[in-house]
């Protein structure tokens, strides 16, 4: 194609010296009557309002000019030859060009671009056909409106639905509303006396003494917390490859459920969970560490692999913040600016400053009780010291005729006649096995004091491990393994003490490791003796008249009176039963409850990342919220404790415009299945609107006002006539509304995979109500690479609600899984209610369903009697909270008759009525 | 819509009309589609809307994006990591420089110090019309190399085989995502309403590293979750044990009256119809599930030629007998089969892990997979089922040409691996993607896994940037943000 004769001289502007080009143009390139037209045919498909592959946008002039996520700026002015977009267009690399398929650019507009470029990419303002929405013109980031007053539930409800042409369904009977809102505050059914006496009940205020019985029941908070722990994604495991078992994960799952027991108001909810630790509330923390991690074990030795694990797990924190509490995908901008929100990247790792301290492992929970137990140990260790002064008189002498016990690695003592020593020598004959260790070796004086402490010692030889095995170990007055002499003889090797002066000595008290880790390396055969200032030796004890060293990990045999005269033994019994006593309790007050709910530790320096990739790290930044919604700014120095306090108190505050409108979501969520915003973890430019913006805000401003009461919202809204409208489909209504958005009725849906099985237990009188502590199992290990091989059979333990079972990440429940049980590997926000043929078969053939048959059956055979006519009566009652018609009674006869009334219970437990909301 | 309609009960059948279906998709499977096409206002959701899944029938076939070349895949998952360079990419170079240092190279990779290079364990030679060089550690498959595509310029997002397994299966290094055949199954549904329509079969020896992340739904409907299967265990809860038959049957039907009966109460509702509808389903997939196994009625000479009547290598044999089972599955319009060769972490006595014993361990490895493997891709071919369906052989990444220190095995290396297709759609007798001299990074035509999930994505004919699903506000995909097709494997690049 010849070339036009402008852009010819446009070439030559081009390879000219700029100056020159700039001065000579006679006409400078017009931005819309020539370069718009190249970016529309070429470009805009890719690079416009619809698309913005790689974030380059090239129909508005602020979009254009800043550039993609990958090249930064394209279009650098007066820069044509260093603008990536020249690079582009004239690339001779099959994956480089643009465009990539089609026509390429002609010469000639390859030359309009650049000459354009050259001469500063003027772009005249207002030329542009769209104007770039203002991110932060949302309506989730504006203030909650003031609603008028009067405003309530049903008003908003009802004005939408006359909009729309439609209008509320009469009320459900009383027997299902108590259904539905008994399921739906305590995820179980009511039972047949319940219903009764509801049914009975004349008073005005029937239906809000129903609510509240409900809610102050322990059930409604166990219901509650499982939809918090999806979203946070809760599980017992660590996930990933090796899946091992995270023990102590459970104080927080007790945590969740207590707090919505107690009603805890959701903004103190908030802050316990980010800064927990700082109020009290130790094990809320365990929030932040919910997620999948790799252990150190299971990162690779190379730094690269390190920082990246690290990067994962911070942000993993970040997206739990920002999902939970702010419906935001914060996460998104982790390699570049958000896509559709108010975010930058800057913003992501500003975010992630503040948690840069916490580090996924446990520690010791602090609770007012665990606090007063680590007092109370110190004064028993007391006690117990000043007891075992008193005791070490009581010891067996040697060589009294009665044996003494065999040795043990803890420690042992050895008592005799009071003689004068300068020197005190320990000697080894024989081990249980490899060269013998020493962890503390004490010599009595009379008056009870330990005199080889710290005084000079030889020995024959030792098995230097540097500040573990050291010869100096031996009398530093410190036990375990890790400060302890070693031999560096097989079987054999002596320790000798020197005294500054003679002592009368009558006792001496030595052990392989006091601390109780470490039984190997025991001295099993040994002689001590000492000698005077003139350098006499004598023999004081040795383990001849000891019982026989034996193998195997025998408790060691308590003190007992044994080997003492009848005086002794008087004077010895009651001590050695306060000790008794006191080292029970100290075994129990020992044991602190752990809780995986984060070390908090300096904070790692938090720097931009260039594309996420923590081997391209930018400048440093420091913790601050999402600039588009807030000003809260911390400096370097602050604290690690700090910033978590800051962060939780900006986001539960009352003029966080996403707080509230998230969380009364989530609860209006939880009682009709779908919120008033369907994406809530995403209140975001592309989340959905809320079908009525009125009554959220509405909701949220009640939420705040009440105190974050989260029971006066639930109050509110099952109270509601909206929430009591009968759940009858009405094909005229659906017409117009098919997904009851509008909520022309109540939207009947499946029972989630919890409630069935926790009301399977409940109707067959199985369900064991224990509340809180350990999970029970799930499967035949708690955690692991492989197997999981599901438990099969009931047991008392495994017959309590399911959220007490030891959630495996990955491997979900293999009867219930299939109901849509998250797998904790990504936030839960709405749980999806799938049908599939496993579930049916899961549902009808498990041995789970099968023992809860019979279970069934036996109880109802129980309260009923042997007439079959009033055993289904009563089944009926029990599973679905109503009589049997008489059709249903004649219809299933029959059957109960020839093979029993389990056929009849297995039928129930699978029904539809069973399994959905009335 | 062919709804098959006459599997199903009256009641069922009365509620299966695909108008009444869409103006009551008050459902939740309705209702994802419908969310898409209707709720969201976003940029996206133009044109990211969901196939439309019948709640009654999630499996039931759907259209994809354009016209497939594949209907079907089985998926070779070798976990562990299997070496490249004991297997598809020859490094003679390595040959010169065994047992010296790699100069300039890394002195710390991912289990610790790095060693001196290594040669190949393996004899390699050239194999078929195209020449191409194999090892002798895999005689049967390297015969089938002319109807190969290899790409041997993979790389990882990970070194670690969780996560790097989480990104193979699933397009992210986090837990949680949904699994390819997750996504496939979802767009596609199934040719068998009898079978599931996603199969994982899990090495006889136990289940990859990764375990049920390589099948999982993630966010996606549980309907799409892989059901695990092998030639040793059924599917789960197939009967109830115990039941007598006639009472099993009495229940049944006491279920089925009662469900009717409260149908026709509330009429209209389609979940409630879908629901009576899945135990009809189940009741198929009960009668149908244990045939699929029954391998009695394979002949002999089939069983001889996967290797399943291999009394001596009683792991070989019992992975012959899941090829077998896959092919079957296959034949029965399954849609998606994953089938594992290799078991969990164990110092790679299990899987392909091999950093300690690398020669010793792949003899007994490679005795388990090379003849059943390359006997199912020949028997799919012979019954010319290879013609709709696309086979994949993947591993989660490869090994450095060096040794550890002190040991005779190779460390991970994300940085340049094989993984190779064959069958419907796909190229014969190409290799794609170049390493360098010693095999560490791919140097030439670099493919993140994403274009190898994207191109598989496109022989089904999905196009991986419309095949998306909302999760808490972000339209996820199979290949996050990224991918691109790699047409050189492909016999009708577009």
């Amino acid at each position: 194609m010849p070339m036009p004769k402008s852009s010819r001289i446009k070439i030559a502007a081009f390879v000219v010296p700029l100056w020159w080009g700039v001065s000579a143009a006679a006409a400078p390139i017009d931005f819309v009557r020539e370069v718009r037209p190249i970016f529309e045919k070429h470009c805009m498909e890719c690079h416009g309002e619809k698309k913005q592959k790689s974030g380059l946008r090239l129909d508005v002039k602020a979009a254009a000019l800043k550039g993609g996520d990958n090249e930064g700026p394209n279009i650098l002015p007066g820069k044509a030859k260093e603008s990536s977009l020249i690079h582009r267009i004239t690339s001779s690399d099959d994956d480089q060009v643009m465009p990539p398929k089609g026509e390429r650019l002609s010469a000639a507009q390859v030359s309009t671009l650049t000459a354009w470029i050259n001469e500063g990419a003027a772009w005249p303002d207002g030329v542009d056909a769209v104007k770039l929405k203002d991110r932060r013109d949302h309506w989730s980031f504006k203030p909650l409106a003031v609603a008028s007053g009067g405003a309530a539930i049903d008003t908003f409800i009802a004005a939408k639905l006359k909009e729309n042409g439609l209008a509320m369904s009469p009320p459900a009977d009383r027997a299902n509303w108590l259904r539905r809102v008994t399921f739906d505050l305590t995820g179980l059914p009511p039972t047949p006396e319940q219903v009764q006496a509801f049914g009975k009940d004349a008073r005005s205020d029937a239906y809000e003494r129903a609510v509240d019985e409900l809610l102050k029941s322990p059930r409604y908070g166990e219901r509650w917390a499982q939809h918090w722990l999806d979203v946070v994604r809760y599980a017992d495991t660590d996930g990933f490859e090796v899946n091992t078992e995270r023990p102590n994960a459970w104080p927080y799952r007790d945590y969740v459920i207590a707090a919505f027991n107690a009603d805890t108001p959701y903004d103190r909810f908030i802050k316990e969970q980010i800064s927990g630790d700082a109020m009290g509330a130790d094990a809320a923390t365990g929030f932040l560490v919910t997620a999948s991690v790799l252990l150190p074990g299971q990162i690779g030795q190379d730094e690269p692999s390190k920082r990246l694990a690290r990067q994962d797990s911070l942000d993993e924190m970040v997206n739990n913040v920002g999902q939970s509490f702010l419906a935001l995908s914060i996460g998104c901008a982790r390699c570049h600016d958000h896509k559709f929100d108010p975010i930058t990247a800057k913003d992501y790792y500003a975010m992630q400053a503040f948690v840069a301290g916490v580090e996924y492992q446990e520690r010791e929970l602090r609770t007012p009780e665990s606090i007063a137990a680590r007092e109370r140990a110190k004064q028993v260790k007391s006690q117990l010291t000043a007891l075992d002064k008193q005791l070490a008189s009581f010891v067996p002498l040697v060589k009294s005729g009665v044996p003494r016990p065999m040795v043990a690695a803890r420690g042992n003592v050895d008592r005799f006649a009071k003689v004068k020593a300068k020197r005190v020598r320990f000697t080894i004959r024989e081990t249980n096995n490899l060269e013998p260790c020493l962890d503390e070796l004490e010599v009595f004086n009379t008056a009870g004091d330990n005199v080889a402490l710290k005084a000079a010692v030889t020995v024959s030889g030792e098995t230097v491990s540097a500040g573990t095995h050291e010869q100096r170990f031996v009398n530093d007055g410190n036990y375990g393994n890790s400060r302890s002499w070693m031999s560096n003889e097989k079987g054999k090797g002596w320790v000798m003490i020197e005294f500054p002066q003679e002592h009368g000595i009558d006792r001496v008290v030595w052990g392989r490791d006091r601390l109780g880790t470490f039984k190997d390396r025991l001295a099993t055969s040994y002689v001590i003796e000492a000698a005077d200032a003139s350098g006499t030796w004598k023999v004081v004890a040795d383990s001849d008249d000891r019982q026989r060293f034996e193998a195997g990990d025998r408790p060691q045999p308590a003190l007992a009176t044994q080997g003492l005269s009848k005086d002794e033994a008087a004077a010895a019994t009651p001590l050695l039963n306060r000790k008794r006593q006191l080292d029970e309790e100290l075994n129990r007050l020992n044991v602190p409850q752990k809780v995986f709910a984060g070390v908090f530790r300096t904070p790692d320096e938090i720097r931009l990342l260039n594309r996420g990739d923590p081997e391209q790290p930018k400048e440093e930044v420091m913790p601050a919220v999402i600039s588009a919604l807030g000003d809260l700014k911390l400096d370097k120095p602050s604290p690690e404790q700090k910033r978590r306090t800051a962060l939780a108190d900006w986001i539960a505050s009352p003029q966080n415009p996403l707080t509230a409108r998230v969380m009364v979501n989530r609860i209006w969520q939880g009682h009709f299945g779908a919120g008033l915003v369907q994406t809530p973890s995403d209140f975001g430019n592309n989340g959905a609107k809320p079908s009525h913006p009125g009554l959220l805000d509405w909701l949220a401003g009640e939420f705040i006002r009440t105190g974050w009461s989260v029971k006066h919202m639930h109050r509110l809204i099952v109270l509601s006539q909206t929430y009591r409208q009968s759940s009858s489909w009405n094909t005229q209504a659906a017409a117009k509304d098919a997904d009851v958005r509008f909520l022309w009725c109540f939207p009947s849906r499946r029972l989630e995979a919890e409630s069935i099985r926790d009301s399977i237990l409940a109707v067959s009188g199985a369900l064991n109500p224990k509340m809180y502590g350990p999970g029970y199992d799930l499967f035949d290990q708690r955690g692991g690479l492989s197997g999981f091989t599901p438990i099969e059979v009931s047991t008392t333990e495994n017959q309590r609600r399911m959220i007490y079972a030891h959630k495996v990440r990955r491997e979900t429940e293999a009867v219930f899984g299939a109901f849509d049980c998250p797998d904790a590997g990504q936030s839960t926000a709405a749980r999806r209610a799938s049908t599939t043929p496993i579930q049916a078969l899961n549902l009808f053939n498990s041995r789970f369903t099968l023992d809860q048959s019979n279970a069934f059956a036996a109880r109802v055979k129980k309260e009923a009697g042997d007439d079959i006519a009033k055993q289904i009566r009563r089944a009926w009652q029990l599973a679905l909270t109503r009589e049997p018609t008489a059709t249903e009674m004649s219809d299933t006869m029959p059957a109960v008759a020839k093979h029993g009334l389990a056929v009849l219970c297995r039928a129930l437990f699978n029904s539809n009525e069973f399994l959905f909301l009335p | 819509m062919n709804l098959h309609a006459e599997h199903l009960s009256i009641a069922g059948r009365a509620l299966l009309d695909r108008r009444q279906f869409l103006s009551n998709s008050a459902t939740a499977l309705g209702s994802i589609a419908l969310t898409h096409m209707l709720g969201l206002d976003g940029l996206l959701a133009a044109e990211n809307h969901g196939p439309i899944i019948d709640p009654a029938r999630p499996y039931a076939p759907r259209l994809p994006h354009f016209a497939p070349q594949a209907k079907n895949v089985v998926v070779i998952f070798c976990a562990g990591a299997v070496s490249q360079l004991e297997t598809w990419d020859y490094k003679p170079e390595l040959i010169k420089w065994d047992d010296k240092p790699l100069p300039g190279g890394p002195a710390v990779t991912f289990q610790g110090p790095a060693g001196n290079l290594a040669r190949p364990q393996y004899e390699f030679r050239p194999r078929g019309q195209t020449g191409k060089w194999v090892s002798d550690m895999i005689p049967h498959l390297a015969e089938l190399t002319d109807d190969i595509a290899f790409v041997h310029s993979l790389t990882s997002k990970s070194n670690t085989h969780g996560p790097a397994e989480n990104f193979l299966s699933t397009g992210f290094v986090l837990d949680g995502f949904p699994s390819l055949g997750s996504w496939v199954t979802y767009a596609l549904g199934s040719g068998s309403q009898e079978l599931p329509s996603y199969v994982a079969i899990p090495d006889p020896r136990g289940v990859p590293q990764n375990g049920a992340n390589n099948w999982g739904p993630g966010f996606l409907p549980a309907a799409f979750q892989g059901t695990t299967m092998s030639s040793k265990n059924l599917v789960r809860h197939l009967a109830a044990a115990g039941v007598p038959a006639d009472a099993d049957e009495a229940a049944r039907s006491l279920l089925q009256r009662m469900n009717a009966r409260h149908l026709a109460a509330n009429p209209g509702d389609s979940k409630l119809s879908a629901r009576i509808a899945s135990y009809e389903l189940a009741a198929r997939m009960q009668l149908s599930v244990p045939g699929i196994n029954d391998l009695s009625t394979e002949p002999a000479h089939i069983l001889k030629m996967y290797g399943a009547d291999d009394t001596q290598n009683p792991d070989k044999a019992a992975f012959a007998k899941n090829c077998i089972l896959a092919r079957r599955l296959i034949e029965k319009g399954v849609r998606f089969v994953q089938l594992f060769n290799g078991a969990y972490a164990s110092g790679g006595k299990l899987n392909w892990d091999g950093h300690n014993a690398l020669k010793e361990q792949y003899d007994v490895h490679a005795s388990i997979l090379d003849q059943p493997a390359a006997a199912l891709i020949r028997d799919l071919k012979q019954r010319g089922l290879l013609k709709d369906t696309l086979v994949v052989w993947c591993t989660e990444f490869g090994r450095m040409p060096f040794f550890q220190k002190g040991s005779k095995g190779r460390d991970h290396n994300p940085d340049g691996f094989t993984c190779w297709l064959t069958g419907a759609g796909v190229k014969p007798g190409v290799s794609h993607g170049v390493t360098d001299d010693l095999g560490q990074k791919a140097i030439e035509d670099l493919h993140p896994l994403y274009h190898f999930n994207a191109t598989i994505l496109h022989l089904l004919g999905l196009d991986f940037e419309k095949l998306s699903f909302e999760h808490n506000g972000i339209q996820r995909r199979l290949t996050n943000v990224e991918g691109k097709l790699i047409p050189q494997l492909l016999a009708s690049p577009p």
